[in-house]
């Protein structure tokens, strides 16, 4: 199957609409969490799900909590939301919290507030709406990656890529937002749409 | 009236300077993409009034408008970011920035920030 393309001026366009959605919500997380974040650059690209894969076979840690969420609409896919294993004890240190259930309840929440008002906001400045499934969270080993559900579902998947770091806290954790042709191609649609009004 | 508007994104310069010349038709308008060629255009063109973005490649925006300011202290920033943290705000304004505001700006939003300068 080809691979479909974005031009570069579809792949700005996305770029600094994910950059509103993503400011806004590290803005809610960091009052969630007390703590300042650094903004980085969202990396776009679409790629087949093996090249992702492969990706995240080439990491220096090893062990994540990987947790992911879907969402529903015109727009579609899934967010995974990857925080390796120090920077989840060091989010259970900054929490005060006690045990491994309240880390997870906590990832999950991070992942719940981060993940939907990034994609609420993602999805408004595309002038529609999406609805949420629960998030679920599992311990994973990259080795185990290729056998989660998630990467399953998807031949190629447009990959929004940005990074949530708390600096002060020592607190890194990555974010992806993964749809199928459908998406991608509603996508170009409505980014062609925005650009050709500006022009 | 020089403009300067600084961001790494077409579709955001494109779009703040629309909103700007629904109320400034006249306006004069530069663009850069990075904090490297706001610094140089201020040099150069010595804009009155700059958009400057803060998360940008080679030169963000933090390190861009400090500089900015010692090419011409008489200019205006307004900072135009997704980053809403109150930190990132007090940082700007400590900077020397005039305001921050939330992107994207918009026709209505542009009007106010018109108003306030």
């Amino acid at each position: 199957m080809q691979t479909l393309q974005l031009t570069e001026d579809e792949k700005d366009a996305l770029q600094e609409l994910m950059n509103v959605a993503y400011g806004n919500a590290t803005a809610v997380v960091a009052e969630m969490l007390d703590a300042f974040a650094t903004l980085s650059i969202p990396k776009i690209k679409i790629i087949k799900t093996t090249e992702l894969l492969n990706h995240f076979q080439e990491r220096e840690k090893t062990s994540y909590f990987f947790s992911s969420q879907s969402f529903m609409g015109e727009f579609s896919g899934e967010t995974a939301f990857f925080i390796d294993q120090e920077s989840a004890k060091n989010l259970s240190l900054h929490l005060e919290l006690e045990d491994e259930d309240d880390l997870d309840d906590a990832i999950l929440e991070l992942t719940n507030v981060l993940t939907s008002s990034l994609t609420t906001k993602l999805a408004g400045e595309m002038g529609t709406q999406v609805s949420f499934a629960p998030p679920s969270i599992t311990m994973l080993p990259l080795e185990e990656i290729q056998e989660s559900d998630t990467f399953k579902k998807y031949s190629q998947v447009i990959v929004i890529e940005t990074e949530l770091k708390f600096e002060d806290q020592k607190i890194n954790a990555e974010i992806y937002i993964l749809t199928k042709d459908g998406s991608i191609q509603w996508l170009k649609k409505q980014l062609n749409m925005i650009l050709e009004a500006l022009m | 009236m020089k403009y300067l508007v600084v961001d790494d994104s077409k579709l955001a310069r494109l779009s703040l300077i629309k909103s700007l010349k629904t109320h400034r038709d006249d306006a004069e308008v530069f663009q850069a993409v990075n904090g490297e060629e706001a610094v140089k255009i201020v040099k150069t063109e010595k804009p009155d009034i700059a958009f400057l973005d803060l998360t940008m490649p080679v030169m963000d925006g933090y390190t861009a408008l400090p500089l900015m300011l010692e090419e011409n202290p008489k200019l205006k920033v307004i900072v135009v970011s997704a980053d809403i943290q109150e930190q990132a705000k007090t940082k700007v304004i400590n900077l020397g920035a005039q305001l921050h505001v939330q992107k994207p700006i918009n026709v209505e939003k542009m009007q106010e920030i018109l108003e306030i300068l």
